[in-house]
């Protein structure tokens, strides 16, 4: 499908000299000196290599269609991520440079969504949070009671993230895998 | 859109006070006088690259239309004419159809100044004063003596510009060489053979476009702020043109691949202010912008004779967030709507 490069979002896929990009960020930018233009970081969902690119607001851009499927998470090398289709029990790989950061809060065993372009893993959608289990922090100060103040905690999965003091070792907090921001406090 | 209630942010917002309260200061001492003015006006200058907020006054039967004034312009120009002499405004300014992002918000602060007897190097001058001055306030001083700030991960000294003409950056960032720049067909052809879309775009959309990809990020990263100045005539907007009739007295400045303001020598020839506010009004009918009066006070003014003066425009959250080494201006406020 064609859109005017002005109403590119951020998670889209598009085709751009003949390969298939995720755009990262667009940001609508008026310079003051032309018409208005779209800043956007694309990656190459092949590569993973990210470019920036200013597109003409008004420039007709080719969308492409993906599939988006339910799968297990397995496992990770130095390279790769390994997912499972529930459906078919067939194994996936996708490469970690298409992941980026958010790897770091991903749990074996947890399901996720993948995409997929010519029954290719291209991507996968960053859930909006996750739930992960504090393994190591330290105890809050007593009387310490500034509001807002924050100290690290190393999530189950290796991740480190600032949450607030009152938070101890063996409970489940959600954070946003995105932004890596701390959101509540859990029982599971 | 929503509202957000930002506390968090208390730090940066005092610092973004300071920054304003200094440049209250430094205009003080030299000599400009601070003029507070109307935001909704019932006609504005035409341009044709911004659009505008309309609303209305009401009453009982009667309607009128108003609109938020996108920058102080109209009514700066108007004093200048009278005879006003050096003068700013430091104040909110609106612009519609610009999503917000880390650097816009369609309302913002805007500082314009003018100064008169003086062209676009005398305020690069008064600016370099202004952003010395701003580091001495916030304490961004070495032991040396030096004014400097970091932003991202580079160290900016305040000591000089880096100044490069807007050929010389296309030369240098974007392999277009003087020729080609100003020659429209020339200028198409190595477009294209760039990669660039040229279809159904102005010479001014696909320099935008250039300048946005290969040359804005390079601007303000080499240890001090750019000046990047000589802007193509068909850039000129209302600025004057220099004596090689090619390109214009304007420049902009940089940060860390940052704009951060935009100054012309004011154009003073009426004939010549009459054509271009003509062709932007045009411009705008065609683009099928918001339909505004155009100020006629404002065209009389011209007429009667803008006096010789230079002014410039700067964002002043996008200045204090430079300074607060922030990426994005909405952490400087207290309140964010986005």
């Amino acid at each position: 499908m064609m859109i005017n490069a002005g109403n590119l979002k951020k998670g889209e896929f598009i085709r751009y000299q003949n390969e298939i990009w995720q755009v990262q960020k667009a940001d609508f930018y008026s310079p003051g000196k032309g018409s208005a233009l779209m800043k956007a970081r694309i990656k190459n969902v092949l590569s993973g290599k990210n470019v920036e690119y200013a597109f003409k607001s008004g420039e007709g851009i080719e969308t492409v269609e993906v599939q988006s499927i339910e799968m297990q998470y397995l496992y990770k090398d130095a390279e790769n991520l390994y997912f499972m289709n529930e459906q078919n029990y067939e194994q996936y790989t996708l490469l970690l440079s298409l992941v980026g950061d958010i790897v770091k809060f991903l749990k074996d065993g947890d399901k996720y969504y993948v995409y997929l372009y010519d029954d290719k893993p291209i991507s996968m959608r960053p859930p909006a949070s996750v739930k992960l289990k504090v393994v190591e922090t330290e105890d809050a100060v007593k009387g310490d009671t500034v509001s807002g103040a924050k100290k690290q905690a190393k999530l189950e999965t290796g991740a480190v993230v600032m949450v607030p003091l009152f938070v101890k070792v063996g409970e489940t907090v959600t954070v946003n895998p995105e932004t890596g921001e701390y959101g509540e406090r859990v029982k599971i | 859109m929503k509202i957000t209630t930002n506390v968090e942010n208390l730090n940066n917002y005092q610092l973004y006070l300071k920054v304003e309260e200094t440049i209250h200061e430094f205009l003080k001492t030299r000599g400009y006088l601070k003029i507070e003015l109307p935001v909704l006006s019932p006609a504005l200058i035409p341009e044709s690259y911004l659009e505008v907020f309309k609303t209305e006054f009401r009453y009982l039967n009667e309607k009128e239309n108003l609109f938020l004034t996108p920058s102080p312009e109209l009514f700066l120009k108007r004093l200048l004419a009278y005879g006003i002499g050096d003068c700013y405004y430091l104040g909110k300014s609106f612009r519609n159809s610009d999503p917000p992002s880390s650097l816009h918000s369609f309302e913002f602060t805007m500082l314009e100044f003018y100064k008169v007897k003086a062209n676009y190097l005398d305020i690069a001058d008064e600016l370099l004063g202004l952003l010395n001055y701003i580091c001495i306030k916030l304490n961004r001083i070495t032991d040396t003596g030096e004014k400097t700030i970091i932003y991202g991960n580079k160290k900016i000294s305040f000591t000089q510009w880096e100044k490069i003409s807007v050929a010389e950056a296309f030369d240098r960032y974007a392999q277009i060489n003087s020729n080609e720049l100003f020659d429209e067909d020339l200028f198409f052809k190595k477009a294209e053979s760039k990669g660039y879309n040229i279809k159904q775009s102005s010479y001014t959309d696909i320099f935008s476009q250039i300048y946005v990809q290969e040359i804005e990020p390079s601007l303000g990263q080499n240890g001090y702020p750019t000046l990047i100045y000589n802007y193509p005539k068909k850039m000129a907007a209302l600025a004057k043109l220099n004596s090689d009739n090619q390109t214009a007295q304007r420049f902009e400045f940089y940060i860390g691949g940052i704009e951060l303001g935009d100054c012309y020598t004011e154009l003073t020839q009426w004939k010549e202010q009459q054509n271009r506010l003509m062709a932007e009004s045009k411009e705008r009918s065609q683009q099928k912008k918001i339909k505004h009066p155009i100020d006629k006070g404002f065209i009389q003014a011209l007429q009667y004779g803008l006096t010789d003066c230079a002014g410039i425009a700067i964002g002043v959250e996008r200045l204090a967030m430079i300074y607060a080494n922030l990426d994005t201006i909405s952490k400087l406020k207290l309140i964010n709507i986005d």
